[in-house]
């Protein structure tokens, strides 16, 4: 179980952007895909969760929407706005450039 | 992009603060849902009901902590906190209404004077004027050594439009009122002549019609009218086919060609002056005849609209080569220049000194308030020293105090600000009501939302002011001696009385440089009423009658009318003397001419000139116009008499320089002067001034009413009554029309309120720089009053024991008043310092006494230090009340 603070900064909010960018889901499933997707080496706990997707709300790059999920109750359902996916693209980017340099200082370090 | 995000920021901000709950219950249904998902996972695992729920409990953790994170998320705390300092500040200033009446009150004063003459200068000097791109607009006069602004002639006009490069359009106006007849009453209209492209000049179409074309600026096709908007209204009911109708002015058929739309502002005339506003009521066009080569009349406006790019200094030197090629072709065009002047500095040039001055000294007013509140809020604070001190105990950060304090400082002002907005909204028409006849641009002074935003702006910037340093003040406020003292209720440092004191020195500094600048204007005003205005304005009636010249057409028929209406005038009860005239003092009237003096020769470059007049045998002794050599005219100065002429003691001077004037002639002619062609000065009389200040009288003649040189039908009537002048009105309309009932009694107005427009503009700086100098000095009072008698407060205990030391009461009145005296003698030092620095500002505001007037400095002196005296008694009383036994029981 990773905490946020083992997650590099930031990084929270992609994988809530890139999850939901498919399509809109509510807190709980996008805990569970995350931890799905990665084959249960992330779990995001509801404490940093929440927290990160009221942020990303005010923001403006994600929308709230109150929806039946299929257990046939209330969930507030979130989507990416088209602020968000904008901004979705920028931290793919920033992401890909910054894994790519560790990669390379690791390579280098072994190399050496 | 980017907008729908803010849309979204914005939309989620409000949700945060406006639906707080909705926000809040869907928090709690997220999490909940949350919770059961856990549940039922659990279940699903194989637990049971209860495990189940707990299990969950114990994997969500703190519910509220993840709540609370979340709430964190939505920004708004530092507004949540706002609104609780601001709730705070509200019961705070409730527990002490007086403190907080007089602080509203003396902001709500300042804002509102400030507001009140903003939109004064709003309206004269910052809104542009009323015509399209209005700052390509300029006027042009002739200028001289003798005359820095003269008239322009017209067919040197004609020139100037045909050979200038600078003007898009370029027109001339001249004042030449109109009688309308023929549609009930006659009356009067105030109606210029115009060049064909005035309008254009100005930018402005008429809304029905067409303007004037240059065919009828020929003589003979000038028979067509332009009536104002207001004037279609009044007089012909709007009526939709005024176009086309004949109407009679001044007894000829005029055709009407146009009507103005609402609103189209005369930019004003210097010569026989109509105010600047809606106030012509018709326009004809300027018919150019006679001889083309005479240039040596003067009486045409010049305006004109510059080409985009080009400055009035370009189109001076422009018109000045053209004034160059004129003057080899017309000797009388020699020795002038071109004056141009932008039309917006010609329109508020008179005024824009004075109003800068009344912004001056309404800002100082309002600094005076600033730092009397900031003082009050002090005293306020010392007092308040024990809750800040526990607040800041209990663990309040020093910003947040500041906050705090400054919450309660905006809340004051903003109540000050709409009380201020309020008092500006229903004075503003008082003060319009104030401001000199022909005051320019009074009809766009409003209260609108430019004044409203100025307002909330300095009543916003007013409350950071004066509660920035008594919030910063007190949050330094030590904790450990605040709390030891608190108890005793005592706790004012010497830093914060050093500080009020100085705070009460700068009030009474401010108040001193408001005091001087208000004791030279009234100085100043004092001696333009005590100055000569060389008549008796008192007790006489004037009115202007006009001679339609159809009707009247022969000099022999204008003499002879004349000469009936004043005989019937005179006869009349309650008059001592009916005279008429060409023109009144004090209108602005200047029509002069050259002529020749009998065995003079001008010196080059410098002709005899004079201003000319028409005068009735009793016009001098109607106004009140003193005899100083010879006699007045009478009824031996008729048209088969020889020449009489009356000079003034001005004329005299100059061409007659240490003789007799009377007995000695002058002629108009250019030619070899025959014995008729001579006029003999039969008398001399007192100087008028064209302007109570005015340094000397201009030169000035008059020709015997009886034997004029040409025909003057348009006159002015003058009656100097033994009572009250305007009941005369009645009996004088009613004489006119005895005679002809198709005039009109035009312009009835009383000498003395003529009088008095001269001095308006003087009495309105002197009104309003007196009662902000007043404002100012009842801010220092309050401003002392609250130093001192705190101070005496906190020195209670020290009173007790002098008392029993054997001081008497007078001793610690004396030690009172002198600590209030102190301080108000700096804050009188370094006002009358700074007010001689700034002595300058008020010099051309001023007649007769400059803003280093002894006398005025020296009475602010004794005036501040009285007040600061009475400010001082009842605390001074209070001291004496100090009880000797409380103090020996506290030691």
């Amino acid at each position: 179980m990773s905490k946020p603070s083992d997650l590099i900064q930031g990084t929270l909010d992609l994988l809530i952007l890139k999850t939901i960018a498919l399509e809109p889901m509510h807190g709980w499933a996008i805990g569970k895909r995350i931890q799905q997707v990665s084959k249960e080496v992330l779990q995001v706990t509801q404490g940093a969760l929440y927290p990160a997707l009221h942020r990303l709300e005010q923001q403006g790059w994600v929308r709230g929407e109150w929806r039946e999920a299929d257990s046939g109750r209330e969930a507030k359902f979130y989507s990416l706005t088209k602020a968000g996916r904008v901004q979705l693209a920028k931290e793919l980017e920033q992401w890909e450039r910054l894994s790519n340099a560790v990669v390379m200082v690791i390579n280098a370090a072994q190399e050496a | 992009m980017k907008l729908w995000r803010w849309r979204d920021v914005i939309r989620m901000r409000l949700r945060s603060l406006l639906g707080r709950e909705r926000v809040e219950t869907e928090l709690d249904k997220e999490m909940r849902f949350h919770l059961e998902r856990l549940v039922e996972e659990n279940t699903v695992a194989g637990m049971s009901a209860r495990e189940a729920r707990e299990a969950a409990s114990r994997m969500f953790g703190g519910v509220s902590q993840i709540q609370e994170e979340c709430r964190d998320m939505r920004r708004t705390q530092y507004l949540e906190n706002f609104w609780q300092d601001l709730r705070y500040a509200v019961r705070m200033l409730g527990k002490s209404p007086a403190f907080t009446v007089v602080m509203v009150l003396t902001l709500g004063l300042s804002i509102g004077a400030n507001s009140a003459i903003f939109s004064v200068i709003d309206g004269v000097l910052l809104k542009p004027l009323p015509y399209p791109q209005a700052e390509r607009l300029a006027r042009v006069f002739y200028r001289s050594d003798a005359y820095p602004k003269f008239p322009l002639n017209p067919w040197d006009f004609l020139d100037f439009r045909a050979r200038n490069r600078s003007f898009e359009s370029f027109a001339i106006y001249t004042r030449a009122d109109v009688q309308l007849s023929g549609t009930g009453d006659p009356v009067r209209l105030s109606t210029f002549r115009i060049s064909s492209g005035y309008f254009r000049v100005l930018g402005v179409e008429p809304a029905r019609g067409r303007e004037f074309e240059f065919a009828e600026e020929k003589s003979g096709s000038g028979n067509v009218v332009i009536l104002s908007d207001r004037i279609w209204k009044q007089q012909f009911g709007g009526a939709p086919d005024i176009l086309g109708r004949k109407l009679l002015l001044d007894s000829q058929p005029y055709t009407v060609v146009g009507v103005m739309p609402p609103g189209v502002d005369h930019p004003g005339n210097s010569y026989n002056a109509v105010a600047y506003g809606d106030t012509v009521d018709a326009w004809c066009p300027f018919v150019f005849q006679g001889n083309s080569a005479s240039r040596g009349s003067h009486y045409v406006e010049g305006i004109g609209r510059l080409k985009p790019g080009v400055t009035p200094v370009q189109a001076a030197a422009d018109f000045n080569g053209v004034m160059t090629q004129m003057a080899t072709e017309h000797p009388a065009d020699k020795g002038w220049t071109i004056y141009m002047v932008p039309l917006f500095q010609e329109i508020v040039g008179p005024v824009h000194r004075m109003l800068l001055v009344l912004v001056g000294a309404v800002g100082l007013v309002l600094l005076i308030a600033c730092v009397n509140a900031a003082n009050l809020l002090l005293a306020r604070a010392a007092a308040r020293q024990r809750e800040i001190v526990v607040r800041a105990a209990l663990g309040a950060g020093r910003w947040r105090l500041v906050r705090q304090m400054l919450a309660e400082s905006l809340l004051i002002s903003i109540v000050g600000g709409v009380l201020g907005a309020l008092l500006a909204v229903s004075c503003v028409r008082v003060l319009v009501s104030f401001l000199p006849a022909g005051f320019p641009r009074m009809g766009a002074i409003h209260v609108n939302g430019m004044v409203f935003g100025f307002t909330a702006l300095i009543a916003i910037a007013t409350g950071f002011v004066f509660g920035l340093v008594p919030a910063i003040q007190v949050s330094r406020a030590d904790l450990q001696q605040g709390l030891r003292e608190g108890g005793r209720g005592s706790s004012g440092s010497g830093r914060q009385t050093r500080l009020r004191g100085a705070l009460v020195v700068g009030e009474v500094w401010l108040a001193c440089l408001l005091l001087v600048g208000a004791g030279v204007m009234l100085r100043s005003f004092v001696n333009l009423v005590r100055l000569d205005p060389g008549f008796r304005p008192q007790h006489v009636l004037t009115a202007q009658v006009a001679l339609p010249y159809e009707s009247y057409k022969s000099p022999d028929a204008t003499v002879s009318f004349y000469q009936r209406l004043l005989t019937n005038l005179s006869s009349l009860p309650g008059v001592n003397a009916a005279g008429a005239g060409s023109d009144l003092p004090w209108t602005g009237y200047d029509d002069n001419t050259g002529f020749n003096v009998e065995g003079k020769t001008a010196a080059p470059n410098e002709e005899f000139h004079g201003r000319y007049h028409v005068a009735s045998p009793d016009y001098f002794r109607a106004l009140g116009i003193p005899l100083e050599r010879g006699r007045f005219f009478d009824g031996r100065d008729k048209r088969d008499a020889p020449n009489a002429l009356i000079i003034n003691e001005a004329m005299a001077r100059r061409y007659w320089p240490g003789e007799d004037a009377v007995g000695k002639r002058i002629n108009f002619t250019d030619d070899k002067p025959k014995d008729s062609d001579w006029f003999t000065v039969v008398g001399v009389v007192g100087d008028v001034k064209d302007k109570p200040e005015s340094s000397g009288a201009e030169p000035a003649f008059w020709w015997p009413s009886l034997q004029p040189p040409g025909t003057f039908g348009n006159m002015a009537i003058v009656l100097r009554s033994s009572s009250d002048p305007v009941l005369l009105t009645q009996a004088t309309r009613d004489a006119l029309h005895g005679i002809d009932p198709s005039l009109a009694l035009a312009n009835v107005r009383l000498m003395d309120r003529v009088a008095e427009g001269q001095f308006s503009t003087a009495r309105f700086a002197l009104f309003l720089v007196g009662l902000f100098a007043g404002l100012a000095l009842a801010l220092a009072a309050i401003g002392i009053y609250g130093v001192i008698s705190y101070s005496v407060s906190q020195r209670m205990h020290e009173f007790g024991m002098r008392i029993a030391l054997g001081a008497n009461g007078w001793n610690l009145m004396g030690l009172v008043m002198r600590q209030g005296v102190t301080l108000t003698a700096v804050g009188v030092a370094l006002g009358l310092g700074c007010a001689l620095a700034f002595a300058r500002v008020l010099d051309s505001l001023l007649y007769g006494v400059t803003a280093k007037d002894p006398l005025t400095l020296f009475g602010v002196a004794v005036m501040a230090v009285a007040t600061a005296t009475l400010a001082c008694l009842p605390s001074a009383r209070r001291a004496t009340g100090a009880d000797p036994m409380t103090s020996l029981r506290a030691e």
